[in-house]
């Protein structure tokens, strides 16, 4: 135990009403963009450039959709219906990053979520391993065990596209496009949400410290095609919807929703 | 903190959806067929030399003729039986998985639940799913390794 951390939680119910809804909604936020992230990696099982590539996505999926299948559970005794999280949600009530809200259209956009967002929601979980919040200890653990080798897949193919010119430019071009969305996603640095979490022992490191470690991560791989990040204090944030952890009114577009909430299956739904 | 998963006993009305096992199947056999576990290799139960001591224990023995889907080896011998308990006549089982996303959840929900039910007093089965702590490759047991050995899995 920490000093930060006088006492722990043991369940939902421990935890203070204030910090309640803000956990709840950091684990939904997780599971969200998990269980999208899974299905953006899904849609390149074929068509991806080398069958090890689409075969790795496949892996990839069922890791995150594992991971989103595990924390929608957790959110029961936040006062969710997991079911109805899975299943019965409107576009607007989804936690995600934008850039999850449509298919990227070509492999460098794809390898942006792989190297970016998808280390962001690792960095993420790496600072609740020691959190206030005790159920989380374990489950973060197996989530962060399989997902090793994720990162290994984007510095992989980072290293194979910087090898042409046209390959760099293309995922130069897909990582600036997507590292502001990313860094956003960690929450405003002034945001409640974030700042209360850290001061409450729950999150390691506010949403500057999270930024930086992901920063630190990543660096490597926007250096090698030249990709540019904007600097923290031009992240735009004025249409930043703290609770949402996204900007804008936007969420999944109508194919993307349909897929992720299983609407062509909902009669063979089992418990 | 677990998360519960309520088996239901019998036909879903709302959905029309029947236990798979009502109908003759056996989940384990059917994925064991489709992909190719070896048909020679058979579960090793264990013999026990007393009578189970008390309700919970002969659930406990019970569980060895549960076989994981993929690989000729209990689920007590993998590792995934985190706590058994009875309370009347339900029976509560905590299991885990080896993968966040195992694909065999359900077929091992089911297969627990159909062989339990066959014990005497066992009217109800539930089946608590815990990732508390994760389950890593010791939790193996000795009987379950020679049977992962004979199988062609190094462990």
């Amino acid at each position: 135990m920490t000093p930060q951390n006088p006492d722990t939680w043991k369940t939902a119910s421990d935890v203070p009403e204030a910090i309640r809804e803000p956990l709840g909604r950091l684990l939904l936020s997780l599971a969200d963009n998990k269980r999208l992230l899974g299905m953006r990696y899904s849609e390149w099982i074929l068509g991806a450039p080398t069958l090890e590539a689409g075969i790795a996505c496949s892996a990839m999926a069922q890791d995150e959709w594992g991971h989103g299948r595990i924390l929608y559970a957790m959110l029961k005794d936040f006062g969710y219906d997991p079911g109805a999280l899975e299943h019965e949600r409107e576009a607007a009530e989804y936690l995600n990053s934008e850039l999850l809200d449509s298919p990227p259209n070509d492999w460098p956009t794809m390898l942006a979520l792989n190297a970016l967002l998808d280390t962001a929601l690792t960095v993420q979980c790496e600072a609740l391993t020691e959190s206030r919040f005790a159920p989380l200890h374990y489950k973060v653990r197996k989530l962060l065990d399989e997902e090793r080798f994720h990162f290994e897949h984007a510095r992989g193919w980072t290293a194979r596209l910087a090898e042409t010119d046209a390959g760099r430019t293309a995922l130069a071009d897909a990582f600036t496009v997507g590292a502001g969305p990313v860094l956003r996603w960690f929450g405003s640095a002034g945001g409640d949400i974030g700042s209360v979490l850290a001061t409450e022992g729950v999150v390691d490191g506010d949403p500057d410290a999270l930024r930086k470690r992901w920063f630190d991560r990543v660096r490597p791989l926007l250096d090698q095609v030249g990709a540019s990040v904007p600097p923290s204090a031009d992240l735009g944030w004025s249409d930043w919807d703290d609770g949402r952890r996204r900007t804008g009114a936007g969420g999944p577009d109508s194919d993307t929703l349909a897929r992720v909430r299983g609407d062509k299956n909902r009669a063979m739904l089992m418990d | 903190m677990t998360d519960l998963v309520k088996i239901r006993r019998g036909p879903r009305a709302d959905a029309g959806y029947e236990s798979p096992r009502e109908h003759g199947m056996n989940f384990a056999a059917v994925l064991a067929e489709t992909i190719g576990r070896h048909p020679d290799l058979e579960l090793e139960i264990p013999s026990w030399d007393t009578p189970p001591a008390s309700i919970d224990e002969a659930v406990w023995r019970a569980l060895h003729e549960v076989p994981d889907p993929e690989f000729p080896i209990s689920l007590p011998d993998l590792g995934l039986v985190y706590g058994v308990c009875v309370e009347g006549t339900t029976a509560r089982v905590t299991v885990s998985f080896t993968a966040s996303a195992c694909p065999c959840v359900e077929f091992i929900k089911w297969d627990i639940r159909d062989r339990l039910l066959q014990e005497e007093g066992i009217e109800a089965v539930e089946v608590d799913v815990t990732w508390d702590p994760p389950w890593t490759a010791d939790r193996i047991t000795p009987r379950g390794r020679r049977a992962l050995r004979r199988a062609g899995v190094s462990v």
